[in-house]
């Protein structure tokens, strides 16, 4: 391979890691608009819906990379798989809402925060004790069709993380610039209190955040899967600092810069393993994290992270 | 006139600060009520309580011959009752349109929508100019006809003000005044709290006085103005001790 | 708690009979806690140096010894997050700068080529020379007990670098960031294999020595040092809390800008409380590193910032017994319990022939132990085992009612310490000049001046919404100005932050109340204080008699300031202020703000929400302090206070200043007629007639 077709491939690479990320990003954002909360329980969120997403495959008869399907048989297969994983991941969230969150929304300061990590580890050990501790092979069930560009392999798999990610986005998108709930959802994230008083209702308004961007971590969940063919009750911590810092960087709080701020992500991991070495990535998405909210605290399109005055 | 709003006996606390006591107030359909009181002295609770947002611990407050005990904010709004919130808070990174929008948000889309838009329209034909910026970036001014526009999106029996004059200027403020005239002429009962007393009693029908929580004068607008103990001790809280 | 001093004072100035009054008010108080602690804790320390003489169990006293490390860590992050209420989740990546900086210089891992450099480092017994067939190296032997300071130093000077830039974000957006340090150091520790031994780890780390002899591997001596090691962490926790320190810390984690705007410089706070943190795990990670003799990247993960989290929350956040106490009941679970556990479900396993109980392995589950009780305590009981602040009983009818017979004014006589406020300089005190604030697009004020003369009481008055509060925050630096100056006795203070603006002499209150609400009356006004004290972290910890004095003092201080409210606050010295009446509180504030000696006192609001009764009883101790030189700016909205007040009445419309003079001409302005009382002037001036 030339050294611009290895760039090519590592931005390939580094828009569906970045599709990925962004659809995780979404889940920290929209939590974040509406409850000033970080929550932590997004990472095992993602982690438990792979394997929710794992099942759903297997469920249909899909055993690792063994069977492979093509036309309408894919087609259905997938759509079965994604509806599934974000059914479950969605409902996943408003459990944790329910049980865990709502009773701590009138504490102060970290508390919240502090439970979601509770949250996340009760549902990482789970997982842990349940399955083990080895990795799952992912059933993928995807011919291995490519294209070559300029050198760069396509893969099918990539093709459809891309549209999958665009039609989940463009969705949410619409969901919440075009429809009443949507509206509702941003007046409480801007005016929690002025929106109450509209009639809206602000817990239904929660519950749908939850299920939202729970069921994108679902649909990302999926996607890492059938990417990387196998999943294990680790994959939720680096992946999720990863669209934490996404989202930090496109600016909290914020649906456009949750994706912005995913695809930047995605690329900077891709090429900085190809430039740097893979064994930095992390403390380069680190430092980058820890730069932008020292330096940039609004991000790229957000609101301030600093304290006032 | 037959009674809209009724407070029976309600106290409310805010942790252990009992902030309402024993409060009555009465409210009949056609009126602008208003309530009068220093800083801290329960204003704001009591259009909390209106609105379900603060529970009484004690008494009831009563709707259309209803007791609101137990209604959700939504069947509040429903059932005819909108607040303009003090400040305003209108929903700054969104357009005026959608804040209006909003302030229909208990009631479905129909003809009956585009009526009251038309309604606020007329009341405020800047609104209609400014339809698709941003309320963050309109004035203060301009920020209170949206924000009074959006409570009338809910077409109210009875309208919540909250210090509908705070931080406008003189000459916006008479503006305001009239409007809220106008909107009560053309069926709207209005209860009003207002640190501006002159002008709340000189627009309203009749009028509260609350201190340290507690109802101390109440009477129609006229007679409150004349009263020696309101010119002293709130009328602009303008008191002139012969220090 | 132990070292926690009760407010008694060594000689009383303010005559008998309001101290035998506090004295009534809680007998027991006054001297139970201190002698019980003392007692308790006697008992505790006697257990735990007797343990390992009881209890011959080598393993048993190996899981104590590694309980007390993470008990030390948990003291340390307590500092962090209990007292100064910055949430750390990479709190580990500390022990392990502390773990690798002693295990990089007592193993094998660096060994330069020997040179005369070294020399005298190895006559020091720093170095020693050993031979290799590819030529002389050097081998460091460093004492453990000289590294144990110097890795707490290392891991300080670590937490002060990287706390410097990211302290001032908001407390969860701190946590992230941490987070964010704790994932990159054992990262750092993997890729660095010269100085790391990367993933495969330090081996052969030297154990400690001691006259000669050497640990070794028997549990019993690392138990001891573990021991010390506590002892002096709770002694340095528990003396920084009750100091001038910890006070700051406390008002830090209650209301930064209340924190701040009492004086309180709150980025020098922070780095100490992230640099004690550090430093506890920095000496702790030495100490773990000796005894296992080994350190892997591993060893201080994500999970083990979390445990320690853990351990807090469990104990009781603030809490410097309950933090402990969680720690070893939390290690005495994972080593001890859960393993016997185990056995006795698989020996019940095979007794009923259930195949999965002969299965189980619960020390596995410990970290779904871990997050259920996060989540569990977080839901249920957020104060931990021992909670940091216990709940002082109401004060009974009787001695509400004693309160009262003491007349309020009487105490107000003696105003011994406002001798020195009163400001002596020519000119004007305060001086505002065309100061405009916006925000975004509002202008909040607009080239307003002012002037403030020497012993005067000025009046800020206007509608709501005029920008009086903006005023105050503009002038206080809570609010940079886009335009204009501020000067302070002839100082300029325009962009002085609020910490050296109270320095300076100018102390306020906040109209809707800016008090440090889990902490007690008096705790509240020796915050107030804190400009004008000078103990910092040396003298918190030695206790000289400087220190010493001056608390006592300061307890005095306080004291008196309080007393100038009556008996309102005296007998409340003990009671959280969240549990006070809004009247009360409102005299705790002013009370806080008198106790930094001010030469001028910003008051907003002093008397919203206080019934005519107590409006005129204020009024009237306002002037008190007026009369004795203080000056005031004062905002209110009761005009008859204001009347009888205020030498000047300054009034805001819309963020400027349309009218000024002493109160009667302000009155009988058109305009302040026309912004203040609206159109019906007629009645407007009716009234003001």
């Amino acid at each position: 391979m030339t050294t611009g077709a290895l760039y090519l491939q590592q931005i390939i690479n580094g828009l569906s890691l970045g599709a990925m990320y962004a659809l995780l990003a979404l889940g920290f954002t929209m939590v974040y608009g509406i409850l000033e909360l970080i929550n932590f329980a997004h990472f095992s969120v993602f982690m438990v819906s792979s394997f929710i997403g794992m099942w759903a495959l297997e469920l249909l008869g899909l055993q690792g990379q063994g069977v492979i399907l093509t036309g309408f048989a894919l087609v259905g297969a997938l759509v079965f798989g994604f509806v599934v994983t974000m059914l479950g991941a969605g409902m996943l969230g408003v459990a944790i809402e329910r049980i865990a969150l709502r009773p701590m929304r009138a504490a102060r300061g970290t508390a919240a925060m502090i439970t979601t990590i509770g949250v996340s580890y009760v549902l990482l050990n789970s997982i842990l004790l349940g399955v083990g501790a080895d990795s799952k092979n992912f059933p993928n069930p995807m011919p291995e069709m490519h294209w070559d560009i300029g050198g760069a392999t396509l893969r099918l798999r990539e093709l459809l993380i891309w549209c999958v990610s665009l039609v989940l986005m463009l969705g949410l998108h619409l969901f919440v610039n075009k429809t009443r709930l949507g509206k509702a959802m941003r007046a409480t994230a801007q005016d929690a209190e002025a929106a109450r008083m509209m009639g809206i209702d602000v817990d239904r308004v929660i519950v749908t955040a939850f299920f939202l961007g729970s069921a994108l971590a679902g649909a990302a969940a999926l996607i890492f899967g059938l990417y990387y063919n196998y999943t294990s009750f680790i994959i939720g911590y680096s992946a999720g600092l990863r669209a934490f810092t996404a989202a930090v960087l496109g600016g909290i709080g914020s649906v456009t810069g949750a994706m912005l701020g995913g695809i930047i992500i995605g690329l900077i991991e891709a090429l900085g393993g190809q430039i740097v070495s893979v064994r930095w990535t992390d403390v380069i998405i680190f430092s980058i994290l820890v730069l932008v909210l020292v330096f940039a605290p609004t991000g790229l399109l957000g609101r301030s992270t600093t304290q006032r005055s | 006139m037959p009674e809209l709003l009724a407070f029976r006996g309600v106290d409310t606390y805010y942790g252990d600060l009992h902030v309402l006591k024993a409060v009555d107030y009465t409210i009949n359909a056609g009126e602008i009520v208003s309530l009068l009181g220093g800083n801290a002295s329960g204003k704001s609770t009591t259009m909390k309580a209106i609105m379900g947002v603060v529970v009484p611990a004690r008494g009831e407050i009563f709707f259309d011959g209803q007791s609101l005990a137990g209604i959700s904010i939504a069947e509040r709004v429903r059932r005819g009752i909108a607040p303009v919130l003090e400040a305003r808070r209108l929903f700054p990174r969104m357009t005026v349109y959608e804040n209006l929008e909003l302030g229909a948000y208990t009631r479905s889309k129909g003809p009956e929508f585009e009526e009251d838009l038309q309604r606020v329209f007329s009341l405020f034909p800047r609104v209609e100019e400014r339809l698709k910026q941003l309320a963050g970036t309109l004035s203060g001014g301009e920020q209170q006809m949206v924000a009074i526009g959006r409570a009338l999106m809910a077409r109210p029996k009875l309208l919540c003000m909250d210090e509908p004059s705070m931080g406008l200027s003189p000459v916006f403020v008479e503006q305001v005044f009239d409007i809220i005239q106008t909107i009560n002429k053309q069926g709207t009962t209005i209860f009003m709290v207002e640190q501006n007393a002159n002008m709340a009693l000189s627009i309203a029908t009749r009028g509260y006085v609350l201190q340290t929580g507690q109802v101390v004068l109440s009477g129609p607008a006229a007679e409150l103005r004349q009263n020696e103990m309101i010119r002293e001790a709130y009328l602009g809280e303008m008191k002139v001790a012969q220090a | 708690m132990i070292g926690r001093d009760r407010a008694a004072p060594r000689h009383g100035t303010l005559g008998g009979e309001t101290f035998a009054l506090l004295r009534r008010a809680s007998p027991v108080q006054w001297v139970a806690p201190h002698l019980r602690s003392r007692v308790g804790v006697s008992l505790v320390f006697a257990f735990a140096l007797l343990f390992p003489v009881l209890h011959r169990n080598d393993a048993d006293i190996d899981s104590a010894a590694n309980a007390l490390a993470y008990a030390a860590l948990a003291l340390g992050l307590n500092i962090v997050v209990g007292f100064a209420g910055l949430l750390d989740l990479g709190y580990a990546a500390f022990f392990a700068i502390g773990a690798y900086t002693y295990g990089a210089f007592a193993s094998f891992q660096i060994q330069p080529a020997w040179s005369g450099f070294w020399e005298p480092f190895q006559w020091l017994q720093l170095v020693a020379r050993m031979p290799m067939p590819t030529g002389d190296v050097v081998h460091f032997t460093v004492s453990f007990w000289l590294m144990l300071p110097i890795s707490a130093a290392v891991a300080a000077l670590f937490g002060v670098l990287f706390g410097a830039p990211t302290l001032r974000l908001k407390g969860d957006y701190l946590a992230i960031v941490t987070l964010g340090f704790g994932e990159i150091v054992p990262i750092v520790a993997r890729n660095w294999p010269s100085v790391t031994n990367g993933a495969m780890g330090l081996n052969g780390v030297a154990a400690p020595q001691l006259f000669g002899w050497s640990f070794g591997v028997d549990a019993t001596p690392y138990y001891y040092v573990g021991l010390g090691l506590i002892a002096v962490l709770i002694l340095v926790s528990s003396r920084l809390k009750s100091s001038r320190i910890g006070r700051a810390w406390m008002a830090i984690r209650e209301d930064e800008i209340a924190a701040a705007a009492m004086g309180i410089n709150r980025v020098k706070f922070k780095l100490l409380a992230f640099a004690i943190g550090a430093a506890f795990a920095g000496a702790t990670g030495t100490y773990f590193v000796a005894k296992l003799q080994t350190a892997t990247p591993e060893m201080f993960m994500f999970p083990v910032s979390v445990m320690i989290l853990v351990m807090i929350v469990f104990g009781g956040i603030g809490s410097i017994w309950g933090v402990v106490l969680g720690a070893m009941i939390l290690q005495i679970l994972q080593s001890w319990f859960l393993e016997d556990l185990s056995q006795w479900l698989h020996a019940l396993g095979r007794l009923i022939h259930v195949e999965w109980l002969q299965q189980i392995e619960l020390v596995q589950s410990i970290e779904m132990i871990f997050g259920l009780i996060l989540v569990t305590m977080m839901l249920y009981r957020r104060q931990g085992l021992i909670p940091a602040t216990r709940a002082v009983p109401a004060l009974s009818l009787a001695e509400q009612a004693a309160q009262v017979e003491l007349a309020a004014p009487r105490a107000a006589e003696r105003l011994r310490v406002l001798d020195n406020v009163a400001y002596q300089g020519d000119g004007p005190l305060l001086e505002v000049k065309d100061v405009t604030v916006r925000f975004g697009g509002l202008v909040a004020l607009r080239s307003v001046s002012l002037t403030v003369p020497a012993r005067s009481v000025v009046a800020v008055i206007g509608p709501n919404g005029s920008g009086k509060s903006t005023l105050f925050n503009a002038v206080t630096g809570l609010v940079v100005p886009e335009a204009g100056k501020v000067n302070l006795a002839g100082y300029d203070i325009t962009r002085l932050p609020p910490h050296d603006v109270l320095g300076r002499g100018m102390a306020r209150t906040f109209q809707n109340l800016r008090l440090f609400p889990n902490l007690t009356v008096l705790e509240n006004v020796l915050i107030g204080m804190h400009a004008r004290l000078h103990t910092g972290a040396f003298g918190a910890l030695t206790r000289l008699p400087g220190t010493l004095r001056e608390e006592a003092q300061a307890r005095e201080h306080c004291l008196e300031i309080l007393a100038l409210f009556g008996n309102r606050l005296l007998p409340r010295l003990d009671h959280v202020v969240s549990s006070l009446s809004y009247a009360n509180r409102r005299r705790v504030e002013i009370a806080r703000a008198l106790a930094s000696s001010p030469k001028l006192l910003l008051l907003d609001e002093p008397t919203a929400g206080m019934n005519p009764a107590e409006t005129l009883e204020l009024a009237g101790q306002i002037k008190n302090l007026h009369e004795h030189g203080l000056s005031i700016v004062l905002i209110e909205h009761k005009l008859d206070v204001v009347v009888s007040l205020a030498d000047n009445v300054v009034v805001l419309d819309h963020g400027e200043k349309i009218a000024e003079g002493t109160p009667d001409v302000v009155r009988r302005d058109e305009e302040v007629i026309r912004a203040y009382l609206g159109r019906s002037a007629s009645l407007g001036s009716a009234a003001v007639a």
